[in-house]
């Protein structure tokens, strides 16, 4: 069933509770879910997802997923950990994920930011400008 | 009866010359007109009423005869003459008619060459009109098609460019993930890392 106004008002403010310190809190979350098994409002199955993809994306945009091709040292990946919780003024957790596809180089995704120097990605260039 | 009257004295000197000529008595020409009156056996009383006779006769001829005939005959002659009088006026009416006819048909005739003249000449125009746009047609069609040939051409230039771009990484990616090491790896990562920190 699709969300009205009211479903969409309420899904923000349960995701507002979840926060502590601008991060998602797990014990908030439980908390959260507690209160909509008991209460069941109306229309909670559109209220239950527009609730998980803001705490997805808010999850998201707290961490970092490293993709590589090639070894990647523990000392790079929490330079990087370092760089982005400098830049979004936020506590970013970082995770390393291989992919050979990309040959060389490091594709960093945070949240809808994607930061990319990899060979792949430069060939995919050369070959969209041609 | 002018006519009767007329020939008693014209036939007079023709019976005289009939008559033997006899010693006339010293009596004169009188005395031998009598004679030569008896000799014929005309008697000058018979005369008188056979002249008498001759006029009512003559009368009576004239008024139920001679003039009614002549009366047709001048009435015959005036249809005559009135026939042809008519027949003089239509000779000329025909004549003037023919000539008038002649004239329109002249007229007509130059009036149908001025026509056929001016609709040539109008076939002409349309069809150097059409001639005229017949050709630009043409040539905005060649140069249309010329258009699509080489809009045509271009596009099968990019395909193959993009085909053979397509083709180049495909086989750049091949040969580097065989040919890359993980020390060559590992050296662009860390490059990449340098790269991300220094945003």
């Amino acid at each position: 069933m699709a969300a009205n106004k009211k479903t969409k008002l309420l899904a923000k403010q349960l995701f507002k509770l979840s926060l502590i310190n601008g991060q998602v809190s797990a014990g908030q979350v439980e908390g959260v879910l507690g209160y909509l098994e008991k209460t069941q409002p109306h229309h909670l199955l559109a209220l239950l997802k527009l609730y998980h993809r803001a705490i997805a994306t808010e999850l998201a945009r707290s961490h970092a997923v490293v993709e590589h091709a090639g070894p990647l040292g523990e000392a790079t990946l929490k330079l990087i950990e370092r760089t982005m919780t400098q830049r979004y003024q936020r506590s970013v957790t970082a995770s390393a994920k291989a992919n050979p596809k990309l040959l060389a180089g490091l594709r960093v995704r945070v949240g809808s930011d994607v930061y990319e120097s990899t060979v792949a990605g430069q060939l995919a260039s050369l070959s969209s400008a041609v | 009866m002018l006519h009767a009257a007329g020939l008693f004295p014209v036939m007079l000197p023709l019976l005289l010359a009939t008559v033997d000529a006899t010693p006339a008595a010293a009596s004169g020409p009188l005395e031998g007109l009598k004679q030569t009156f008896e000799h014929f056996g005309v008697e000058p009383k018979l005369i008188f009423f056979q002249l008498v006779s001759f006029l009512i006769l003559f009368a009576v001829l004239y008024r139920f005869g001679i003039k009614p005939t002549i009366s047709t005959m001048e009435a015959r002659n005036k249809k005559i003459e009135s026939g042809l009088k008519n027949a003089e006026e239509t000779q000329l009416r025909l004549a003037a008619a023919a000539q008038e006819s002649a004239q329109l048909i002249k007229t007509a005739q130059l009036e149908a060459q001025k026509v056929v003249n001016e609709a040539r000449k109008i076939a002409k125009d349309f069809a150097d009109k059409q001639q005229g746009e017949a050709n630009i047609r043409a040539a905005d069609i060649l140069a249309k098609a010329q258009q699509a040939i080489e809009l045509e051409h271009k596009k099968m230039l990019d395909q193959a460019r993009g085909e053979i771009a397509r083709l180049v990484v495909k086989t750049t990616e091949q040969v580097l993930a065989r040919k890359l090491s993980d020390a060559d790896r590992a050296g662009y990562n860390e490059a990449a890392t340098k790269e991300l920190t220094a945003l």
